[in-house]
């Protein structure tokens, strides 16, 4: 019994010995020192812990933001990228489908990726079995709401969709002046958001092909929805990131925000006005018993395809954005309220606690369960850009009155998307239907 | 003699050396850059040679040339009246005396002091529906619902602040060639019983005929490559990726990554202004020859 005992003893030791290893493989290379470009605060602290434990590698990090164009130059020039470079996991795919990333399987194969960020996170991070990168923080869709109106109109926080109409209707019949919430004039991966949270998605990739249907049954509910309140006007649109916004949230015109859980940080710098006021809560669901979630935002970390050491570049990333050490920074320091890999949730009790911007609330817990929610995903198209640019414009034709009902942009937004698609030499395309 | 020659010329090759040499890495160097890039077809970092296809399909691309109307507003209504503005002004500031005028020279100039991309942001402010400083006003006349910055409403706000930004500086090109009149033409119109109106119009302003066309031109040129003042407002309104030519060429090469295809729109560009440009200088000598 006893020699049992010891025996399994021993086997557990050895395997947690041998799966830690296999998680974070020793360098073999020559001392080296890599370049990084990342827009979020303070990633060195990480950067320290991660040079304690590999000396042989350096990491220089760039603090830059807005890059995407300098990354796009960088590439095309051939010359100029770093070796590991931060892009949102919704552009990640048109950056991985121009060759701008190169894959690291040999330093961290998809067995150790699933069960370290789990299985949606590959749709952040590969294309076709290759993995490029690894991802960090979590844009998982949150429900900020103002106490203070909730309180004063006695509105209550919705947890599905139908009661979220009511809560609108109430406080419009309250107080007409403040808004309950406003969609965005463009911002497509807060529409896309609201799709994915629904269960849905509009487009997605497999085995070599682009399946693209915007028309799809889940894409139309979540449009009739938001189309019903807008055509009757009893909500509005409005351009997001813009002084008129801002100012939304800072005086308490506007009650309800949907957006990733990075918002929680934004707001506390940018609304400071706001302290106390706001809370957070799981977003509404569509369809009840059904729990999900999306994501609106998050990066990962990617492998540049002009990196000349990607041994030390994929051992970077993956340590960066799993091992507790460094994600504790991340949250402490980098202001990431939530992280994506599994091993966040070995440290999520250490490092969160009551937030005073949030009245006292446990945010990181409360962010942590909606990240959780996030159980499906799907692959963006690979131009990213032209899709957010079509839908902010036909948005704003729906605001100036020039497209009258609001959900006849579905299949305006499907058609443009499907030309640049086309334009763009994509004709690996299959429309009006999503991969099972 | 000869010898002379050769060192005067190589002194004058010496004091122009800082200029040729930025002018040929900054505008020569690039120009042909950008050409043998319009050549190529690209996809990431992939580039293949394409000949003049690029050229051929910037002429079916409609979207190419329905962005010219923005600069063609500007160059048919603002330049113009940007131009008569600022006459009118450059006369007033000759009229005030040469002290008295500096401050108000000075106000006017300010603008112009004032980088684009940060005027910009304070005329986002200003245009923005819940912060416009016309807001208070608006309510009170009754136009509380009323949004200030549409699309439909930009052309206007778009020549209403390009009018502040260049006014005041055209302004004061245009006074310092007025004092370069010789007094004696303003005197003795005077003296033949002209009015101060009649001077200025019948004396100056045929003799300021270079520089107004000079302004022309600067300004045609610099409406066809309108940019800043769109870029920056589309903080409160969304406008198509082809708003003015220029934003077309950034949006194609920076947010598309057809950087190929944004050279050679880059470069019918250039080609379009040079023949505006070429166009009134033309006319202009003609009327002056006549």
């Amino acid at each position: 019994m006893k020699k049992i005992l010891i025996l399994t003893l021993l086997f557990l030791l050895v395997s947690f010995g041998a799966a830690a290893a296999d998680y974070y493989p020793e360098y073999s290379g020559e001392p080296t020192t890599i370049t990084m470009w990342a827009w979020t605060s303070n990633e060195n602290y990480s950067i320290d812990e991660f040079e304690k434990v590999y000396p042989n590698i350096k990491v220089k990090w760039e603090n830059i933001s807005d890059y995407y164009n300098k990354a796009q130059t960088a590439l095309s020039a051939g010359t100029g990228l770093p070796d590991v470079i931060m892009i949102e996991y919704s552009y990640a795919p048109q950056f991985m489908s121009i060759g701008a990333f190169q894959p690291i399987n040999n330093w961290l194969d998809k067995d150790t990726f699933v069960e370290l960020y789990g299985e949606d996170a590959l749709g952040w991070c590969a294309m076709d079995d290759n993995i490029y990168g690894t991802p960090q923080d979590s844009g998982a869709m949150a429900l900020f709401y103002r106490k203070d109106i909730f309180d004063k109109y006695n509105l209550t926080v919705p947890t599905n969709r139908e009661d979220y109409v009511s809560e609108i209707k109430k406080l419009k019949k309250a107080a007409p002046e403040l808004d309950f919430v406003r969609p965005p004039i463009g911002y497509s991966m807060w529409w896309i958001g609201q799709i994915w949270q629904a269960g849905g998605k509009l487009f997605d990739y497999k085995d070599g092909n682009w399946y693209i249907d915007f028309t799809n049954p889940t894409a139309e509910e979540v449009f009739d929805f938001w189309g019903k309140l807008l055509d009757e006007g009893t909500i509005d649109l409005q351009m997001y990131w813009n002084p008129d916004w801002y100012n939304s949230l800072n005086n308490g015109r506007t009650a309800v925000v949907e957006l990733g859980s990075w918002f929680a940080e934004w707001l506390k710098y940018n609304a400071t006005d706001s302290e106390g006021k706001w809370r957070i809560a799981l977003p509404a669901q569509w369809n009840k018993g059904k729990q999900h979630n999306s994501m609106i935002g998050g990066s990962g970390f990617y492998v540049s395809t002009q990196s000349a050491n990607p041994e030390a570049a994929a051992l970077f990333v993956n340590w960066l954005n799993s091992h507790p050490d460094s994600l504790t920074q991340l949250h402490n320091k980098s202001n990431l309220p939530v992280l994506v890999s599994n091993r966040f949730g070995e440290v999520i009790d250490q490092v969160s606690g009551p937030d005073k911007f949030f009245g006292g609330q446990n945010i990181g817990q409360k962010l942590w369960e909606s990240h959780k929610l996030v159980n499906t995903t799907f692959i963006t198209l690979p131009i990213m850009s032209n899709v957010d640019e079509s839908l902010s414009s036909l948005l704003q034709d729906y605001a100036d009155g020039k497209i009258e009902k609001f959900s006849d942009i579905l299949p305006m937004w499907q058609e443009s998307v499907i030309g640049t698609m086309q334009e763009f030499g994509y004709n690996n395309l299959i429309i009006d239907q999503l991969p099972e | 003699m000869n010898r002379r020659k050769i060192k005067t010329s190589i002194k004058a090759y010496i004091f122009l050396a800082p200029f040729l040499i930025l002018f040929i890495a900054m505008v020569v160097y690039p120009i042909f850059l950008g050409a043998k890039l319009s050549l190529y077809g690209m996809r990431g970092a992939r580039t293949w040679y394409v000949g003049l296809d690029n050229y051929i399909r910037i002429f079916q691309d409609p979207k190419f040339w329905s962005s010219f109307k923005i600069p063609l507003f500007l160059l048919l209504i603002q330049v113009p009246l940007m131009l008569f503005i600022a006459t009118i002004f450059a006369i007033l500031f000759e009229r005030m005396s040469k002290r008295g005028g500096a401050i108000y020279r000075f106000i006017y100039y300010l603008p112009y002091t004032i980088p684009g991309i940060v005027s910009g942001i304070v005329w986002s402010y200003i245009f923005s529906d819940s912060m416009s400083p016309f807001r208070p006003l608006l309510d009170l006349l009754g136009y509380s619902g009323l949004k200030i910055m549409t699309r439909q409403n930009l052309p206007l706000l778009l020549l209403f602040i390009i009018l502040w930004a260049f006014t005041g500086y055209t302004a004061f090109i245009i006074y310092s060639s007025l004092l370069s009149i010789p007094r004696e033409l303003t005197e003795a119109a005077q003296l033949d019983g002209a009015s101060f109106w009649q001077t200025a119009f019948k004396i100056k302003i045929p003799l300021l005929k270079d520089v107004i066309l000079t302004l022309f031109i600067f300004n045609a040129i610099g409406s066809i490559q309108v940019f800043n003042e769109p870029w920056m407002l589309q903080n409160l309104v969304v406008l198509p990726n082809n708003y003015t030519p220029a934003m077309y060429i950034y949006n194609s090469a920076f947010s598309s990554g057809r950087f190929t295809y944004a050279a050679a729109m880059g470069i019918i560009l250039a080609i379009i202004t040079f023949l505006i440009s070429l166009y009134f200088l033309k006319t202009a000598s003609r009327q002056m020859l006549n």
